[in-house]
């Protein structure tokens, strides 16, 4: 419709100009059929069709027919060439989708030849089980690295170290340090206990060799933790031969005590105080004892043995009378 | 025995709940199990209290016993007193070997020297921690025993928890003597304060739960089992939920959070409006207090993001307590070319 009317308007737009203008007209180059056709046009115009074969309007027109012609078809080529373009496409993904099936059914035959022929290799595991393998030793390994004492994981800012304190065999806690690397090495924060002199030991050797740090470290946290556990230990199996409790401190490097060495069906008491004088070490250093005789003894075995061995050589000498083992 | 150890006692008993009373007794040890088994612990707390004073004066309790009562009381309700924080420094290196009756003799002699009219009393628990009470007098009266103060250390460490009674202006003198019975340099106050007592000692010493990276984690006690999942509900969100509770488990740890009442923030930033506004552009500070208190403030802090309160990770300022070890904050304008406020150390 717009079609149609669109030529119309052209010509009532139009019809001003060649009022005005002149020679216009290609065929003609009098003024008066001008006037006449403007005549003719108005009439034409009550119609609502203009058919003129000769003049201005109809070259006009056939014009605007020839060039909506030339419209149509383009648009016609183009949506044949979109087409065209798809379709290609479509055979593109279509041969590719039969290429893969293709390669599965081929697959899937010679797997079914294999089983049906000779037994498949089997060396040859799938992928999958060797991925599995794969990371069951990488986790073995974490495992047995973390065992190893001092343990760590890079993070986004730094790494996390962990350092896990062991004393003859029996795994005891696990401490924390979380460091950042940049713009220096910090410690960020931590799970160390406050009696460990952290500060003095990262001041010493946390800029300048982490190496050492990290093991200065681990011996306190083990030293301590030894310390710890040997007077649990006393505690817990020798009760009996304690007079009262053990006095004792927060880094576990004194240790006050009174206690009993049976002797021919007689019991000495003793009092012994405990000088843990080198904090990476699980072994006193000075170990004052009442009794000149039996303490000198006892002074060097405390000296020597870990705390409860020492006790349960005492046990184990029974009645005989200068207790040393 | 002496009237005022006599009502010391009574009214200590007297603070004690009803059934926890035969327990604590028993923990004091200076009555015999004999003599316990002849009070009866069914009738009204007068009466209970008449009763343990009538054996205490068979058994002629003098002060010492009082106090060591009164210390046994307060460790087991230690949460009915606001303990302080306070800090030591020292400059030496050298090994210390920390010996109790040494420190007692010092501390002892340090306060004496200053104030003859004192009673000092020690007590010692399994986890390392003494226990001292102080009650004070002044050159001219006794010892008042009902506003005596506590003292909690912990051997070895720079670490002091303090609550004071009301009688503040003795604090000084606490803590000279404190400090040269431990071998330290001087001592301050940090800002940390709370009702419990075993948080702020988590805190400072570094118990509370963390989460640190590890590739082999030590195995975390069992956590509750998931409920059964309908399947027919399906969780739009999920990704958001999870992210959230990565965030807040990296933040705060999985495990009980310290113990904390309160934290408070001093503001000292300026007032930032638009300038056309000219609302308060005057150079001066604008003074604002912010307090956020709650029953277990760290615990309701850790429940915001999964309840979906506040967004997820929570502002530093918040998260930041356990880690700085402080409640108080004062936050002053950042001096510089940004205008961002930051917290005073």
């Amino acid at each position: 419709q717009e079609e149609e009317e669109g030529p119309l308007r052209k010509k009532s737009s139009c019809f001003p100009h060649i009022a005005t203008s002149q020679g216009m007209e290609p065929g003609q180059g009098e003024l008066t059929p001008a006037f006449s056709l403007a005549g003719e046009w108005q009439g034409k115009m009550e119609e609502g069709k203009a058919y003129s074969p000769h003049g201005v309007f109809a070259h006009l027109e056939m014009l605007e027919a020839r060039a909506h012609e030339a419209d149509l078809k383009e648009e016609e080529a183009t949506q044949q060439e979109e087409k065209l373009a798809r379709l290609k496409a479509r055979v593109q993904e279509l041969t590719l989708q039969r290429d893969e099936l293709q390669a599965k059914v081929d697959l899937q035959q010679k797997r079914q030849l294999e089983k049906e022929g000779v037994a498949s290799d089997p060396a040859q595991p799938s992928a999958q089980a060797v991925l599995e393998w794969k990371i069951k030793r990488v986790k073995a390994m974490l495992q047995v690295f973390s065992l190893t004492g001092i343990s760590g994981k890079l993070t986004k800012q730094g790494v996390c170290f962990c350092i896990s304190t062991a004393y003859e065999g029996t795994y005891l806690d696990s401490y924390y340090l979380d460091l950042l690397t940049k713009p220096e090495v910090r410690i960020l924060r931590h799970s160390i206990p406050i009696f460990i002199p952290l500060e003095q030991l990262a001041k010493k050797y946390l800029q300048t060799d982490i190496r050492r740090f990290l093991s200065v470290l681990s011996n306190h946290l083990n030293a301590y933790a030894a310390r710890k556990y040997q007077a649990d230990q006393l505690q817990e199996h020798f009760s009996d031969q304690i007079e009262g409790t053990l006095q004792t401190n927060s880094l576990c490097n004194l240790l006050v005590f009174n206690y009993n060495v049976p002797n021919k069906s007689k019991t000495f008491p003793f009092n012994v105080r405990l000088l843990y004088g080198d904090l990476c070490s699980s072994i006193p250093t000075k170990a004052p004892a009442s009794l000149a005789e039996m303490a000198a003894a006892h002074s060097d075995l405390f000296c020597h043995v870990a705390l409860h061995k020492a006790f349960r050589s005492f046990r184990n000498a029974g009645e005989s009378v200068a207790g040393a083992p | 025995m002496d009237e005022i150890v006599a009502e010391y006692i009574r009214r200590t008993v007297l603070k004690i709940p009803r059934d926890e009373i035969k327990t604590v007794l028993q923990k004091w040890g200076f009555l015999s199990e004999a003599q316990l088994q002849t009070i009866n612990f069914c009738q009204i707390k007068e009466n209970i209290s008449q009763d343990v004073v009538q054996l205490c004066e068979e058994n002629s309790a003098g002060i010492k016993q009082a106090a060591v009562l009164d210390i046994i009381y307060n460790h087991i309700y230690s949460n009915k007193r606001v303990w302080s924080v306070y800090q030591m420094n020292k400059t030496g290196e050298e090994t210390d070997f920390f010996d109790l009756t040494d420190f007692k003799k010092k501390f002892k002699r340090r306060l004496h020297s200053a104030l003859t009219n004192v009673t000092i009393n020690f007590r010692e628990y399994e986890d390392n921690a003494i226990w001292i009470r102080i009650a004070w007098g002044t050159p001219y009266t006794k010892p008042n025993q009902y506003k005596a103060s506590y003292v909690v250390y912990h051997s070895q460490t720079p670490y002091v928890f303090i609550s004071v009674s009301v009688l503040r202006s003795n604090l000084p003198l606490l803590c000279q003597a404190l400090v040269a019975a431990s071998n330290y340099h001087d001592i301050h106050e940090m800002e940390l304060r709370s009702h419990s007592l075993n948080s702020l000692k988590d805190i400072v010493f570094k118990r509370y739960s963390q989460n640190f990276q590890s590739y082999y984690p030590r195995p975390i006690q069992e956590r509750n089992v998931a409920p059964e999942i309908d399947s027919r509900i399906i969780q739009e969100n999920r990704n958001e939920k999870e992210r959230i509770q990565r965030v807040n488990s990296e933040v705060f740890g999985d495990g009980p959070q310290p113990k904390l009442e309160f934290a408070r923030y001093k503001l000292e930033t300026m007032f930032k409006s638009d300038p056309e506004m000219n609302v308060l552009n005057k150079k001066e500070p604008f003074r604002c207090l912010v307090k956020f208190s709650s029953p277990h403030l760290l615990e309701s802090l850790k429940s915001l993001s999964p309840m979906g309160m506040a967004d997820a990770p929570l502002s530093p300022l918040l998260t930041c307590i356990p880690h700085k070890a402080r409640n108080y904050f004062k936050i002053k304008e950042k001096k510089g070319v940004s205008p961002r406020s930051f917290v005073s150390p």
